[in-house]
């Protein structure tokens, strides 16, 4: 009998950490696009580091910062009465770091390449500037900011270092499909290790070819 | 670094806000009929059946997340959510201990572990830890020797028996002894130094490495939860100790300690 629980909280996390790096990733994205401030580059190296960290280092350094005897830590317990690392939060948080650098990195390139000669026409119809945002920049750059989100959902699915350092591997609990295919590998159970594969596999490959679908459409 | 570290802290904090919405459901493993019991990679066929038979007879749940004991002890010290913690020596219990953490009076070495020489299938297994040195055995696994005890053991008794030096350039680390195990099982090690328990769940052929010839692998186990999850831990650990835990750590090839240690 398969266990399909890592499954669906691998499912769980991956959602909520895609729809949270969206959210702050598009803002950020629209920000660094459009912004004229000093400290820009450093902004967007310190987002995409997670990208070129290795899991283990960049878990580390969650583990030393969110850790149970951290001040962020302590204050998270008393606020929610539990720690934070090794439980699922702690996994979502592993999933939002990693999605985010690919959702700000795509939507940012996305609205630079949006013609300021339409935003341009919305100002002067009257428009507020976020109006144009909303309107008119972030509709036109859809396909570039899909894309970011599409491949920020699998890599916040796929994710395994951060998540076994800062959620470790608890069944039913923090054990996502990437752990869980570790843990069944370790176990000599072949059966669930195929089949967590295939389905991760499954995943990242529809995930790619959405993506490729939003780019040829871009380039018609 | 410093700039990373930073930077974590701040996404961490935002994160953490937001993900706490959408993944926080919590329900499993909050009750107190269900316990998360820590434990070492070797331990995995034995404790898995205690797990049922407890289950069973106790109307509580245990769940087991199987690890190196160097690992998992540095998971308990920061804080992760085990109910019990299960090494396959005594000095990573000594370190929770240490560290303030858990309950120090439910310290129990409760099995005695040995090393195994271990192929899989029908081939010849060497006959003594010396023999290792044959070039047919080109690649030899084992546990990492820096936090996996079996890997500590294993060092030590390639060294007792003189090949340490000879065979030091053809050893290959797994990340604890299960790992091990599976190096030899998906054919990338010709013979591996693996623990008893998972040589006699695997199957085929095995020679058990004498216990002169390395230091004993003292099972220690402690409880970590208080209030009524420390009680059912309290109860799986009696259980462990007791006629039906030792028959099957028997039977997984852990033997019985050498006294039993009360406080």
């Amino acid at each position: 009998m398969v266990d399909w629980s890592p499954l669906w909280l691998s499912l769980r996390v991956a959602v909520s950490a895609t729809i949270l790096a969206t959210v702050f990733g598009v803002g950020l994205a629209y920000v660094l696009a459009k912004g004229h401030f000093r400290g820009r580059g450093v902004i967007e190296a310190i987002v995409t580091v997670p990208i070129v960290l290795p899991p283990t280092v960049l878990g580390y350094y969650l583990l030393v910062t969110i850790g149970a005897n951290t001040p962020l830590g302590r204050a998270w317990e008393s606020m929610t009465g539990t720690p934070l690392v090794f439980t699922p939060v702690a996994a979502g948080v592993a999933a939002t770091i990693s999605a985010l650098p690919f959702i700000v990195r795509s939507s940012r390139a996305a609205i630079e390449g949006v013609n300021a000669r339409f935003e341009e026409a919305l100002r002067v119809a009257g428009h507020p500037e976020w109006r144009v945002a909303l309107v008119g920049t972030l509709p036109l750059a859809r396909r570039g900011v899909l894309a970011g989100i599409a491949l920020g959902f699998a890599r916040a699915l796929g994710d395994f270092g951060v998540t076994v350092m800062i959620a470790g591997n608890i069944p039913g609990r923090t054990q996502t499909l990437p752990v869980a295919v570790y843990d069944a590998v370790q176990a000599g159970d072949t059966a669930s290790a195929r089949t967590g594969s295939l389905i991760l596999a499954g995943i990242a490959f529809t995930v790619l070819l959405v993506i490729t679908a939003l780019s040829s459409q871009g380039s018609r | 670094m410093k700039i990373a570290g930073r930077c974590s802290s701040v996404l961490a904090v935002l994160a953490v806000f937001a993900a706490s919405c959408g993944v926080a459901g919590q329900r499993d493993a909050s009750d107190a009929q269900t316990i998360v019991v820590a434990a070492a990679a070797d331990l995995r066929p034995a404790f898995e059946e205690i797990g049922r038979q407890f289950e069973s007879e106790w109307n509580s749940e245990v769940t087991f997340s199987f690890g190196s004991s160097g690992l998992l002890a540095q998971q308990v010290i920061r804080g992760a959510p085990f109910d019990v913690f299960v090494a396959a020596n005594e000095q990573y219990v000594d370190d929770v201990i240490a560290a303030g953490v858990g309950d120090s009076d439910s310290k129990e070495r409760y099995a005695i572990g040995r090393l195994a020489l271990w192929r899989g299938g029908d081939d010849d297994v060497p006959a003594s830890v010396a023999d290792l040195v044959m070039s047919r055995f080109a690649r030899i696994a084992m546990a990492n020797p820096t936090h996996a005890p079996y890997g500590m053991a294993a060092r030590q008794a390639l060294e007792a028996a003189g090949v340490y030096e000879a065979v030091k350039s053809r050893l290959v680390y797994g990340e604890n002894v299960s790992d091990a195990q599976r190096i030899v099982q998906t054919g990338n090690a010709d013979v591996g130094i693996i623990a008893l328990s998972l040589a006699l769940a695997a199957g085929g052929n095995f020679v058990v490495v004498p216990t002169a010839l390395h230091e004993p692998l003292v099972q220690t186990l402690m409880v970590i939860a208080t209030g009524a999850k420390g009680r059912v831990a309290r109860d799986f650990v009696d259980f462990v100790k007791g006629p039906r835990g030792r028959e099957i750590l028997a039977r997984n090839g852990f033997e019985s300690p050498p006294q039993t240690v009360t406080q």
